[in-house]
């Protein structure tokens, strides 16, 4: 084999030599170089469709470049897919988990290779591998305990060390510390740390500027599929490295929000705290007004949300709806106070993609579109296509199943059910996720309309840039609790950036 | 830094312990069995007349044997997210098959019944492929089954019993007993230590758990999930067969109208026992005292004297909530992980 190694005199583990990925109408990566080094820990940092996984995809084989070269121990990867990089010792774990619940650790770690004994399977070397492997990275992590029954993070330091056990050269971590809560990273990171120790190249992916800091030497930055820069960590400031995901200068693209008048305060949340992800959060919101809420996977918005809507029980806090505490509220109850929630997972839990557009929209309250208790075909007509047009819904017949229409037609469709119901506070979780650039605009416009009648939205949103665009104020969620809040016109995207990130330089 | 690991992962050894023993659930199960089976023993010695004779408890042994052959197999079945609900009609054509195998064409008795097993293993892992190759569900596709197999019984004997030669020494043996415990019992025992170990100790058992538990991580681990599902249903039809022909034996005929229901008591037995209908959970000793349980609670209300028809109503309550109960249970245990 062929030992490549740098000026330094480190092994080259991995390297994209000008490696190109086109999609039908996207080039997700542009002539991107990339390479990383035995025992090195190399942060990817970059935006939403920065080209992070198309990367992370063509480095472990699940996909090969348009044009360029992926190297993997020196040698050209070609088309030898996941099977090659593996045999080449790449190793991936991606941020859903893939264990077993009901089996033991010892089983997840050997699945589907379970090591023959005398009789049967060799449970006893099975066990004491496991253990090993797990002791190397300094974890007393039970192998003989079901995997269902460990943490968040601990099922995560198995993953990892299930990944470990093939001793591969190159561990890919795709954000392993998103679904944790903010005390158990610690441990996540110190199994990462360990693992470089042992000469194990990691790539990985986060957010999260603190950990970062922690774990990794250098950054490689991207933006729009290209490589911006790698930087040395420890002598970068956060700033400086936002500025380079963000790419032009911030201040330039400011947008003049016009200063309004509220009405009254019409949600009100006082100490709100939902065990592991929300730990403290307090915050009002007036009639009128879009409240933004940033924050990095991970950080709560979605458990807030929720917890507001009813969905989830409360280990602390007060929610005020109009003024009236709710402090044991069910999703019953809140629903009919005002408040609506359009969920995250558009496809899973916001639409039902087998019905009509009609039937989606007007499901929240059928009583408004019954006659005697029966349901009333022509009130459904009405109430869908007065909605539908003010929402601007394309759609040729709302009888249709809702899957013929576009992503932001549906996210369309699921505010409109809301406005059906007469909510008086709407919760949109991340509205513009998976949304064509037109549609993300009038679905800012939806919700200045709807706020212009004196409705009050909480706008949760992943892509920072757009906060500021659609929002009169902008709360910073992090580690389970509002750390700093921005109000029009003075919302400025790099200190928005910078705080959701949260480095402790 | 290894501070941070040790506090974070061990509460106390104590705690620890606690929350495994009440987290067991199948040990919660077993007990909780065994401690009913007892219950029953010790109500029906006193108030049912003649339970507790001889000539009785060799007949539940016998009884449990029919439902209990099929009844570790459906156990794996369960445990990979699947069913198999044409139990009955495939034992009762296995008994027609080899009476006919021996009866009209001729067959020596032992070629017969390897016949009636190339056959039923034939349908069942033609189900497994349906489910495994064109993902039609495993409830449709041995519906269809039930069906079918009833069916062919049925038009094939004109309903009407195929008799067996009275001096077949093979099928006295399988129709009496060993060191006075009834050959199908004896089949139940061996077959169950087998099914026990392949669930426990080979790759194939485990497998199926891991499918069951999380079918997409399975395949991502390399496991042939296609096969392990061929593999579960031509069980099945392996298990019918041998059912078949212990109920052909007994009966001195092949009967198209033999085992009514028995997928009701099958599959009963098995949740019961403690497996979970949403696969990935699930023991074979469960299974096992949910045979006895269910075939006890038969027995008893025959004995009783309770009438036939409120039979099933009882039997069908005392499902349910059994049911009910191992449900909460695995709810319990897995709230903790759910959002």
């Amino acid at each position: 084999m062929v030992t490549t190694t740098d000026s330094a005199g480190r092994e080259i583990i991995a390297q994209a030599v000008s490696v190109t990925r086109k999609y039908p109408g996207v080039t997700a990566l542009d002539s991107v170089d990339f390479e990383i080094h035995a025992g090195e820990v190399r942060a990817l940092l970059g935006q939403n469709g920065a080209g992070k996984s198309t990367l992370i995809r063509l480095l472990s084989g699940v996909d090969v470049p348009s044009s360029g070269t992926i190297r993997i121990g020196g040698r050209d990867l070609g088309t030898e897919g996941v099977r090659g990089a593996t045999e080449r010792g790449v190793a991936t774990c991606y941020q859903e988990l893939s264990l077993v619940a009901e089996l033991t650790v010892a089983e997840n770690f050997f699945l589907g290779r379970w090591p023959k004994g005398r009789f049967g399977i060799d449970s006893s070397a099975m066990i004491n591998k496991a253990r090993q492997t797990l002791a190397r990275l300094g974890s007393d992590i039970d192998p003989t305990v079901e995997a269902g029954n460990l943490t968040l993070a601990q099922q995560q330091i198995v993953e990892i060390a299930r990944a470990l056990q093939d001793e591969p050269k190159l561990l890919i971590l795709d954000e392993p510390t998103s679904a944790l809560a903010h005390a158990e990273v610690a441990l996540v990171l110190e199994t990462v740390r360990r693992v470089a120790a042992t000469g194990v190249a990691v790539i990985y992916v986060s957010h999260r500027m603190d950990e970062i800091r922690q774990i990794a030497e250098s950054a490689t930055i991207m933006r729009n599929g290209r490589v911006i820069d790698t930087v040395k960590v420890g002598e970068s400031d956060t700033a400086a490295i936002i500025r380079l995901m963000l790419g032009t200068d911030p201040n330039a693209q400011k947008v003049v929000n016009p200063t309004r008048e509220f009405g009254d305060v019409m949600l009100e949340v006082k100490n709100l705290t939902v065990l592991p992800k929300v730990t403290d959060v307090s915050f009002a919101a007036r009639a009128g007004e879009i409240v933004g809420i940033a924050g990095l996977l991970g950080s709560g918005r979605s458990e807030l949300l929720r917890a507001i809507a009813g969905f989830d029980r409360l280990d602390s806090g007060t929610v005020l709806v109009a003024g009236i505490a709710q402090s044991h509220p069910t999703a019953k109850l809140m629903r009919k106070a005002g408040i609506g929630l359009t969920p995250e997972d558009r496809k899973r839990e916001g639409v039902l993609l087998n019905l009509g557009i009609d039937e989606n929209i007007v499901m929240s309250d059928f009583a408004a579109v019954s006659r005697g208790g029966i349901l009333s075909s022509s009130r459904i007509r009405k109430s869908a296509q007065d909605l539908a047009k003010r929402f601007q819904i394309k759609a040729h017949d709302l009888s249709e199943p809702i899957e013929t229409l576009s992503g932001g037609n549906q996210q369309k469709a699921v505010i409109a059910r809301w406005i059906h119901a007469g909510a008086r506070v709407l919760l949109l979780d991340e509205p513009t996720r998976g949304v064509d650039v037109e549609a993300k605009g009038q679905i800012y416009a939806i919700m200045r309309a709807v706020a212009d009648q004196g409705k009050t939205v909480v706008f949760v949103s992943s892509e920072v840039e757009e906060l500021p665009l659609a929002c009169d104020r902008v709360l910073v969620l992090r580690d389970g609790a509002i750390q700093q809040e921005f109000t029009a016109p003075d919302i400025n995207l790099s200190e928005l950036l910078e705080a959701s990130m949260a480095s402790h330089v | 830094m290894t501070e941070i690991a040790t506090t974070d992962q061990r509460p106390s050894a104590a705690r620890r312990a606690m929350t495994r023993l009440s987290s067991n659930t199948t040990l919660v199960n077993v007990v909780g069995l065994l401690g009913a089976i007892i219950l029953l023993y010790v109500y029906l010695s006193s108030s049912a007349t003649g339970f507790l004779n001889l000539s009785n408890q060799l007949g539940l042994l016998r009884q449990a044997a029919l439902v209990g052959v099929a009844a570790t197999g459906m156990t794996l079945v369960i445990i990979a997210g699947e069913i198999d609900v044409s139990v009955g009609p495939a034992v009762a054509l296995s008994s027609v098959i080899v009476a006919e195998s021996v009866h009209n064409w001729g067959l020596p008795t032992i070629v017969a019944i390897i016949v009636t097993i190339i056959f039923a293993v034939t349908w069942g892992a033609v189900a497994g492929a349906l489910r495994a190759r064109f993902r039609v569900p495993s409830f449709i596709a041995t519906l269809g089954l039930w069906s079918i197999l009833r069916g062919i019984g049925q038009f094939w004997t004109n309903a009407i019993p195929v008799p067996l030669p009275d001096s077949d020494p093979i099928m006295n043996v399988l129709a009496g007993s060993i060191f006075g415990v009834p050959t199908p019992a004896w089949g139940m025992i061996i077959i169950f230590l087998v099914i026990a170990f392949v669930a426990r100790r080979t790759s194939y058992g485990r497998s199926v758990f891991a499918i069951g538990g999380n079918a997409a991580a399975a395949r991502l681990a390399g496991i042939n999930v296609a096969r392990v599902r061929i593999i579960l249903f031509a069980t099945m039809g392996l298990l019918a067969a041998i059912s078949g022909i212990f109920l052909a034996a007994r009966l001195g005929s092949g009967n198209a109208g033999a085992a009514d229901g028995l997928e009701f008591d099958v599959i009963a037995a098995v949740v019961i026992g403690g497996t979970a209908m949403s696969g990935g959970r699930g023991s074979l000793i469960g299974t096992f005292l949910g045979v006895i349980f269910i075939t006890l609670i038969g027995n008893g209300l025959v004995l009783l004297g309770v009438n036939s028809f409120l039979q099933n109503v009882i039997r069908g309550a005392i499902i349910v909530a059994a049911v009910l109960l191992n449900v909460t249970l695995s709810r319990r245990r897995s709230s903790q992980s759910e959002d």
